[in-house]
């Protein structure tokens, strides 16, 4: 099952999600998927923050900036590392996934250093991994940002970036069993639903 | 204590005010009402309606206060208020490092007053949806 969750800064929806997936997981090896690559002190708060929220929910950390599907492989090494058993009659355990956050991952694609990608070939790589690595687990869950809202014009390339992730959310939503926007910490449903 | 959030221009105000009637509301801008002027408001039966207070926000962190606190202490103070928000964190995440702060931690305020409000309004062109 794949869920979506959108909100914008300060939304509440990493609490959110990472509980919701708690929720969901059941008996599933969690996952956590950490696109942010940390260049400074306020990065390392905003990791810092995220995993005092995760602490003690049990949540398996995969840094992986970039080609998302590559974490699959990640998991598999962790997975025989610790000799996970899997159920009776599965080739590999049940696993769910949070990966946080979509305009990382998408930002990371597409610029390092300069523009490498635009917006399109960003997500069409983007949607293709995703699909790829939901193929692995049970439950994915992507907490993605609202960016679309402040009616300010930047220059040339952040507005390829935000075009870029526009086509990530709407190409992810289509996928998507549900998706659920946080406002005010409060999960209000958009598409599908339990 | 109630929350009314939404975009800029969105007829908050406007929404309260048909709402609860706009003699019965006293509205303060941006600000908190001092706490004799609050008094004054609850002895006419008055609800006091805090409008704009993402501008306060920003105000009381370039002032270097701390609007968490304070915002808290007025709505235990005054269980019948109304607190009215823009949502400004639907954007790209700024450059300016205060722009940044200010951000986060007007979205931290308005969830942390969602989770206590008797009820949360969103309003959208106009229209106010009940989303607690």
């Amino acid at each position: 099952m794949l869920t979506v969750i959108t909100g914008g800064s300060g939304s509440g929806k990493s609490a959110f999600a990472e509980k919701y997936v708690t929720e969901i997981a059941g008996e599933s090896r969690k996952y956590y998927l950490a696109t942010m690559q940390v260049f400074d002190r306020e990065g390392q708060e905003k990791v810092d923050r995220h995993r005092q929220l995760r602490s003690g929910k049990g949540f398996h950390t995969i840094e992986q900036p970039t080609a998302i599907y590559e974490a699959l492989e990640k998991m598999r090494a962790m997975e025989r590392e610790e000799a996970v058993r899997t159920p009776a009659g599965e080739a590999e355990p049940d696993r769910a996934a949070l990966l946080e956050c979509m305009s990382n991952l998408a930002a990371n694609e597409m610029f390092s250093g300069e523009l490498t990608r635009t917006g399109e070939e960003t997500a069409d790589k983007i949607l293709r991994e995703v699909e790829q690595l939901s193929r692995g687990l049970q439950h994915l869950v992507i907490v993605t940002n609202n960016v679309f809202e402040d009616g300010v014009t930047y220059d040339a390339s952040t507005m390829e970036y935000i075009r870029g992730l526009g086509s990530i959310n709407a190409g992810l939503a289509a996928m998507a069993d549900e998706v659920i926007e946080v406002v005010a910490g409060i999960p209000l449903p958009v598409k599908g639903g339990r | 204590m109630r929350l009314i959030i939404g975009g800029y221009s969105q007829g908050k105000l406007r929404y309260v005010l048909q709402r609860w009637g706009a003699e019965v509301c006293r509205v303060w801008d941006g600000e908190l009402p001092r706490e004799e002027q609050a008094q004054e408001a609850a002895a006419g039966g008055r609800i006091p309606v805090v409008n704009h207070l993402h501008s306060l926000v920003k105000k009381r962190l370039e002032q270097g206060g701390c609007p968490e606190e304070e915002i808290a202490a007025f709505a235990q103070q005054h269980p019948d208020c109304v607190f009215i928000s823009d949502e400004i964190g639907n954007g790209i995440v700024p450059m300016d490092a205060f722009e940044r702060e200010y951000r986060e931690r007007t979205g931290r305020i308005q969830v942390e007053l969602a989770n206590r409000a008797e009820e949360v309004v969103r309003v959208l062109c106009g229209i106010g949806q009940r989303i607690k």
